[in-house]
């Protein structure tokens, strides 16, 4: 008794279930096991749909509650029955004044595609355009770098000596109001400032001096010549 | 005397002749099942029951996790960085490996003879997509790119470049296509979507960050020209060293070479129709404005 039921329903799972599973005759398949042939499929959950039995719920009594009422209730009944819930397809769409709404709504939030390349080309024609000026910026201070190297460089050197020749006229000044005072003059004192002022008196009379006497030089050597 | 092997043989016969399975019958693969540890019971066990020697261990009033005892904690001293700024708002790609798809292929989950959609993928349970947690699609990963060998014609979100070669080495074809939310949620539960009796949405264009890669023939963009589809096919084959298949000798051309509509989210169905799941109808609406929307 037990094996002729063993036997159908190890029978099955070599047959393939007949009216809701969708059929799907495989190529068998020569593997390096052997023939393969399919037999067990995707068997989706049965729909429930209780059409025997459809709710349709009463419009005009007060009873039923309201959301009963709507009209997405309706095309969710539509949906579930069928043509057994009585509801006529029609009212399934968007009304005119809805479908105005829905094109209002997409044209203002889904542009085209071709409205949205556009943008999309503007835009990277601004960051290309931003990005050539960096460039160009840049390329032309790197330009200007080398004269700008030297010329730093040039005043640092320069500027070292100007140090340099401060510091040896100083060290002369000091030398001197050493010898004349015969001690290590402040050079902050009024003393020290006084005699750097004599100092450069002195200098200055000795230029006058040199002045003239070139100028009488330069006086005589033409006059010579030309006397001659 | 017919020498022919019964397939299954003794097993067969063992199996047909014993007595009905029963709970009596049954026992539990040895090894399967762990005995759960029991605190507090026996020599070893119990006592302390597995807590420790007094304190705060033993007594289960532990401070929080992360806490140091006062000073400012690892968690808190660390400051915050623009890393998970906006996740919420990034788009998301649930991984399909080229291994899972080829296990799925060959138990028979999925079929190879048509199309691969996101609701195929679903159906055969190989991917769950949950599009209320900003799940756009599916992303097809190159792992397993050596073990797959299924000719098909699969459409994905996104796809790496090692995956449209392995896909395109065996005679496959690959496109990258867009599912605005509301389409991706009907694509991947459509029969609760029929039964909500609503007329079938257009499909919404990808955003304009997005445009760019579903036009880019070398990512094979459901928006890109065929043409430079082709061509970007060539040029990978060149890239990865292998011959590409010439598909119009196929005898499945027709099914590879079968493409959706940039509009259209089913096979086979237009936006605007509605679908009658229990009287088993299409109804297409035939009013000039509903058309020209819908067929926009």
């Amino acid at each position: 008794m037990a094996a002729p039921v063993l036997a159908v329903r190890t029978g099955i799972l070599f047959r393939s279930f007949k009216t809701f599973t969708t059929l799907k005759p495989f190529i068998p398949v020569i593997s390096q096991y052997g023939v393969l042939t399919q037999t067990a499929n995707y068997h989706p959950k049965p729909l429930k749909l209780n059409l025997k039995d459809p709710y349709i719920p009463d419009k005009t009594s007060e009873k039923t509650p309201e959301w009963q009422l709507t009209e997405k209730f309706d095309r969710k009944r539509y949906g579930r029955y069928g043509d057994a819930s009585g509801i006529d397809p029609a009212t399934l769409w968007p009304t005119d004044e809805k479908l105005e709404a829905m094109i209002k709504d997409e044209a203002e939030w889904h542009p085209t595609l071709e409205v949205m390349l556009k943008n999309i080309s503007i835009r990277e024609e601004e960051e290309a355009a931003k990005r050539r000026a960096k460039e160009k910026l840049i390329a032309s201070n790197m330009a200007k770098m080398p004269k700008m190297v030297a010329d730093w460089r040039r005043e640092r050197s320069e500027t070292k000596k100007k140090m340099a020749e401060e510091k040896t006229r100083k060290d002369k000044l000091l030398a001197e109001a050493r010898e004349r005072f015969g001690y290590a003059v402040d050079p902050r004192s009024s003393k020290f400032l006084e005699m750097v002022a004599e100092v450069e008196k002195e200098q200055k009379k000795k230029k006058k001096l040199l002045k003239r006497r070139e100028k009488e030089e330069q006086a005589a050597t033409p006059l010579a010549p030309a006397d001659e | 005397m017919s020498l022919i092997k019964k397939p299954g043989g003794k097993a067969l016969d063992v199996l047909q002749n014993l007595p009905r399975i029963t709970l009596a019958n049954l026992r539990p693969e040895p090894g399967s099942k762990q005995k759960e540890k029991r605190r507090g019971r026996g020599q070893y066990g119990g006592n302390r029951s597995g807590r420790g020697h007094k304190g705060e261990r033993q007594r289960g009033t532990r401070p929080r996790l992360g806490f140091e005892g006062g000073a400012t904690p690892f968690y808190l001293i660390i400051p915050k960085y623009g890393y998970n700024e906006g996740h919420s708002r990034r788009p998301q790609y649930q991984p399909l490996s080229l291994k899972r798809l080829q296990y799925l292929i060959d138990v028979g989950r999925l079929d190879p003879s048509q199309p691969i959609d996101l609701t195929q993928l679903v159906n055969a349970r190989g991917v769950t997509i949950q599009p209320q947690k900003r799940d756009f699609g599916v992303q097809l990963v190159d792992e397993g790119a050596e073990l797959f060998s299924a000719k098909i014609n699969i459409e994905v979100q996104r796809a790496s470049e090692a995956a449209i070669a392995a896909v395109e080495r065996n005679g496959g074809v690959l496109t990258n296509s867009f599912y605005d939310p509301i389409s991706l949620a009907i694509l991947i539960k459509p029969v609760p979507f029929f039964l909500r009796g609503q007329p079938i949405p257009k499909r919404m264009h990808p955003g304009e960050e997005m445009v760019p890669f579903y036009m880019d023939p070398c990512a094979r963009g459901y928006l890109a020209p065929p043409e430079q589809v082709q061509q970007a096919r060539l040029a990978l084959a060149k890239k990865y060293g292998y011959v590409l298949p010439d598909l119009s000798r196929d005898e499945l051309f027709h099914m590879l070479s079968s493409r959706k509509d940039p509009r259209q989210i089913f096979f086979g169905l237009s936006p605007g129709w509605v679908v009658n799941m229990a009287d088993r109808k299409i109804l297409k609406p035939t009013d000039e404005k509903l058309v020209q929307y819908y067929g926009s």
